[in-house]
């Protein structure tokens, strides 16, 4: 048995029982690590030495019988986008290659509360904005079952990790689809939680209302696990939310919608195959399964791309080499910033900063930024129509399946594109989940997703859980060895 | 062809809060640099911001009390400008939907009133502090060095409409909002300390012109008087502009408190275009009736208010003002002296003039606990009764602010109480004429200015105790006799 | 679309110092973006830009106690800076 591919529960319990030790776990995920970081450069950092030492703490915690958490002594991996105090948080960037964060942000406070391990940091698109993890600083991330194949992205490092069983799970963030789509492209569960249940302090912000942090794992109930342990209104952000669920059902009663525009062209045979396979199972178990038309969905990229680097163009400007980060010199403090952040920011940073300054700048505000705005709102209440009449909505994860590094690189559109079906829950601030249903032609991993209304959480990963145990998605990566 | 200059004032006003805006470090008056800081007012990476009630509390105080309309759904916008002192290179401010709108405030210029415009109210972040080095010039600085204690504590801005038309009424302006926002207690008040800062928008047009002509704004006055002498400056240089026919160009210019004159500024790069946009951070502000009900409750007598009782009780409006913008303890002081001795007149003199005038001389800052105002209304009734002089007053007023004593002891004491039985002064007077044969004989032949030295030896001989008045009346008898 | 931007405007308004390459090619970028971004001009919808809120969820803003809370110290406020003396962070002349 291989302990690297349990859930957290059975590996809770086996620590309860005295069967496995933390630090057995952890040497052996490291193991796992020191394996695979050569093929794959999942991480940019591991933090060995500091958790031999936790995990034995962890043991004698268990032996004495004090562990009291589900996640004590769970080697998690963190996106290196989330500050963890003391340890370098690079965002995958040369502007930040040396910062070292002084704060923790408070996931990674209530993780530590939990007693977890932190693995390491993980590769990710620079400042999150990519769809591939190849837009990273520090060299790109491979697919741990094809390493030809990108990972996904932004979250790369974190499914990959996760996916070559160099952590049991990670944490991720997810702007337009950056946890479910690598998710979907490392055969893993990826989940982003409705907008504001966890708090965003000590996130590196991309795109603020579009920015939220989720786990990357192997199965639903590790993602309602650490979902649990995260969650919560956080004083220090103002965006995050107290977190009353709704109930919804997840049993037969539930109804079940297929979006439309997500079953049309652009979207590969593969993918729909996936939705199909998922919805006849459903209906075979007695679900009512029917299509939803949420036309605006059509316009999603387009209202992504015109709020998320406005937002970003707002919220990198802090990067400039006063106080922390790379500094390149200038003659007077305008010509260092200028420098720096010529130097600092790589092509896709650019080129989303620009366009974001371009869509707030005078005369162009409303043509472009105020108009996404209120489309924004438009879907926001198409999606309040869909959620009347079905209580989930299924679609493709992604348009494909994972595609091969340096395919889509010269076409940035392109590679937008492939952010289609993740990005409307972004905008509606909903929650989203992938979970990994099928094994393509080319032996690569398909995921399906599922919506439901804010603040259902609970229930969506209720119901996720009912097609995973019907799929038995039980396959895993071997592309590195 | 007469011209007609137009001034709009732009102040900030630094709130006397415990904490910044937008964190909950403290506001710090200290010279030690960068003591008061947090990941928010730093500007690292992944902090959030979250607002203070008690500066929406001042802030909604100050536009409650200029009859401004309160914009009940408010919003904060992000204004985008890169500037090392600006640790996000971007202010946390508000745009459309600013804390308060359309008000105005009463202000005197001698014995007559004015209401000035206000356009807006709203919330404002301070930034960081630059100091340049070099050879000591602004434009030969080597380096800058900064400190962010400053960096986002709170600042309420306050524009007027563009109806000021002088200095005077531009300084009459400033130091009624700054008795405002201290008597509001919202503020220190303090200009000295850079607690409020004001910048001038200036033109001029034709009289009677109904368009205003180019304007242009002003930076850098720290005074009252050097915002007086910068807008006298500058209509004048704008005057002579029009009248040689040169254009007036728009740009912001420099007060030079040395030189005395306004100079162009070099604009901020990249300032023209703000690209103001709805910060995704803070969740829109809801003023409720609640609220604002709350803050109306605790809003003290205004200075308009306050100067309508003071003319009641028979001072000149100048009088009023003057008091209006006096410490607390001396316009309680005066209510309660004029009460006793219903003399307006004496009670303003005494207190605005004599008591304060000994107060500065000596250094006292706070009357001593045994002073009561009994003793003002004892001294201004003595006198009224001709029991002690207007010399012995003054003296008697300086003993009690050293020693706890009151008036008719220290009189006593020193014995000040004027000699007002006439036949013992006579007889001092027929000695002193005997004495003095030569001096009278020179009176008589009419060399009537040395009756005041008799007068004088009167005095000197009865240790000014008495009336000189009654003095000289019995002298210029008794040489007639 | 017509192309109406220039590239070396919004730099400068970025505070990024764009080679002529990168010029080109970012121009280039953003002009093929601008164009898919183009189908949203024709939208037409009755919300006031005014009144939408910027919390997806409709959240409102909370206010939070005027209370202290310590932070960071001097110290790890200037731990990263890139150049510092005498307690505060140096930078060339932020006055030309």
């Amino acid at each position: 048995m291989d302990i690297t591919n349990l859930p957290i529960r059975k590996i809770n319990t086996l620590f309860s029982k005295k069967e496995l030790k933390p630090s057995e776990l952890y040497s052996q995920i490291f193991d796992n690590a020191a394996n695979s970081e050569a093929s794959l450069h999942a991480h940019l950092t591991l933090f060995e030495d500091e958790n031999i030492k936790k995990a034995k703490e962890s043991d004698s915690r268990f032996d004495s019988g004090t562990a009291e958490s589900l996640l004590d002594g769970i080697p998690i991996a963190i996106k290196d986008n989330i500050n963890i105090k003391g340890y370098k948080t690079t965002c995958s960037s040369k502007m930040l290659s040396n910062y070292t964060s002084p704060y923790d942000a408070t996931v990674i406070k209530k993780l530590k509360e939990s007693q977890t391990l932190f693995t390491g940091k993980t590769n990710l698109d620079e400042f999150a904005m990519g769809s591939s993890t190849e837009n990273s600083a520090f060299g790109l991330t491979r697919n741990p079952w094809n390493t030809d194949f990108v990972p996904g992205g932004s979250s790369g490092g974190s499914a990959a990790s996760v996916g070559a069983r160099s952590s049991i799970a990670a944490l991720g963030s997810d702007t337009g689809g950056s946890i479910r789509q690598p998710a979907s492209f490392c055969g893993l569960v990826g989940f982003k939680p409705t907008y504001g249940t966890v708090s965003r302090y000590g996130l590196i912000a991309f795109a603020s209302s579009l920015d939220q942090i989720g786990p990357i794992t192997k199965t639903v109930d590790d993602s309602r696990i650490i979902f649990s342990a995260i969650s919560g209104d956080d004083p220090r952000d103002a965006t995050s939310i107290v977190n009353n669920q709704v109930d919804i059902p997840s049993g037969k009663s539930a109804k079940i919608g297929v979006i439309k525009e997500l079953m049309e062209d652009g979207i590969s045979d593969e993918a729909k195959n996936e939705v199909n396979k998922v919805t006849e199972i459903l209906k075979s178990n007695g679900y009512e399964v029917k299509e939803i038309s949420i036309p605006i969905i059509e316009l999603a990229i387009s209202i992504y791309y015109l709020i998320a680097p406005a937002e970003c163009s707002a919220n990198l400007a802090r990067f400039d080499g006063v106080r922390y980060g790379l500094r390149v010199d200038g003659n007077t403090s305008y010509e260092m910033m200028e420098n720096t952040r010529a130097e600092g920011f790589g092509k896709e940073v650019k080129r989303r900063i620009l366009l974001g300054t371009y869509a707030l700048s005078a005369g162009y505000y409303d043509e472009y930024y105020g108009k996404a705005l209120q489309a924004r709102k438009e879907m926001i209440d198409e999606f309040t129509k869909a959620f009347d009449e079905v209580d989930y909505l299924i679609s493709p994860t992604t348009p494909t399946q994972a595609f091969k590094a340096g395919e889509k690189t010269s076409n940035p559109l392109e590679m937008y594109m492939s952010d289609l079906c993740t990005i409307p829950a972004n905008l509606a601030g909903l929650p989203a989940i992938s979970i990994p249903t099928g094994i393509t032609n080319e032996n690569l991993p398909l995921g399906v997703q599922v919506m439901s209304r804010a603040l259902s959480d609970h229930s969506l990963l209720n119901f996720s859980e009912i097609i995973e145990k019907e799929i038995q998605f039980n396959q895993q990566p071997k592309g590195w060895v | 062809m007469s011209l007609q200059p137009t001034i709009g004032i732009e102040t900030h006003i630094e709130l006397n809060t415990n904490t910044k805006m937008f964190c909950r470090c403290g506001v710090v008056d200290t010279e030690d640099p960068n003591v008061s800081l947090c990941p928010t007012c730093l500007g690292l990476p992944g902090a959030l911001p979250v607002p203070n009630k008690k500066a929406i509390e001042s802030i909604t105080l100050l536009a409650l009390s200029t009859g401004c309309e309160i914009t009940r759904k408010g919003m904060f916008h992000r204004k985008n400008y890169f500037y090392p002192d600006l640790p996000k290179n971007y202010q946390i401010s508000q745009f459309d939907l600013p804390v308060g709108l359309n008000g105005e405030l009463e202000i005197v210029i001698e014995e007559s009133t004015d209401n000035i415009q206000i356009e807006r109210v709203h919330m404002e972040e301070d930034t960081g502090k630059s100091t340049h080095s070099g050879s000591g010039r602004i434009e030969s600085a080597t380096s800058t060095a900064l400190d962010f204690n400053r960096s986002g504590v709170p600042l309420v801005e306050i524009v007027t409409k563009p109806v000021i038309t002088s200095s005077k009424q531009a300084v009459a302006y400033i130091e009624e909002l700054r008795q405002l926002a201290i008597d509001l207690n919202i503020s220190e008040g303090r200009l000295e300390k850079g607690n409020l800062r004001f910048d001038a928008n200036i033109s001029v047009a034709p009289e009677g012109s109904s368009e205003l002509g180019t304007k242009v704004e002003i930076k850098n006055m720290n005074s009252l008087r050097s915002l007086e002498r910068a807008i006298d400056y500058e209509i004048e240089r704008q005057t002579k502009a029009v009248e040689d026919g040169v254009e007036i160009i728009q740009e912001t210019r420099h007060w030079d408190e040395n030189k005395e004159l306004t100079s162009t500024m070099r604009s901020k790069e990249g300032s023209a275009d703000y690209r103001y946009f709805s910060d995704p951070d803070l969740p829109n502000m809801y003023l409720s009736e609640d609220f604002i009900n709350q803050v109306k409750s605790t809003m003290p007598q205004l200075p308009k208010k306050q100067r309508e009782e003071l003319v009641d009780t028979g001072l000149s409006l100048k009088q009023a003002n003057i008091l209006s913008k006096s410490d607390v303890w001396i316009k309680s002081l005066y209510f309660k002296v004029h009460k006793q001795t219903k003399d307006s007149e004496a009670s303003f003199n005494w207190i605005t003039g004599e008591l304060q005038g000994q107060m500065r001389k000596s250094n006292i800052e706070k009357l001593p606990d045994w002073f009561s105002y009994e003793y003002l209304s004892e001294i201004i009734e003595l006198i009224k009764n001709s029991k002690i002089s207007f010399t012995s007053a003054k003296v008697i007023l300086s003993e009690l602010l050293n020693t706890d004593s009151t008036p008719n002891e220290v009189a006593e004491q020193k014995n000040l109480f004027q000699e007002n039985d006439t036949d013992k002064i006579s007889e001092m007077i027929v000695q002193i004429l005997e004495e003095n044969q030569d001096v009278v004989e020179r009176i008589k032949t009419g060399e009537d200015k040395l009756v005041g030295f008799l007068v004088g030896l009167v005095m000197k001989q009865s240790n000014g105790s008495v009336n000189p008045g009654m003095a000289k009346e019995l002298l210029l008898k008794k040489i007639e006799d | 679309m017509s192309k109406d931007f220039d590239i070396k405007n919004i730099a400068k308004l970025a505070s990024i110092n764009l080679s002529e390459d990168e010029q080109k090619e970012l121009d280039n970028d953003l002009s093929i973006i601008l164009e898919h971004v183009k189908a949203l001009s024709d939208l037409k919808l009755d919300t006031e830009q005014k009144e939408i809120f910027i919390h997806p969820l409709e959240k409102e803003l909370e206010l939070q106690e005027d209370k202290l809370v310590e932070s960071l110290t001097h110290e790890e406020a200037l731990s990263n800076a890139p150049k510092s003396k005498d307690g505060k962070f140096v930078v060339p002349p932020s006055m030309e």
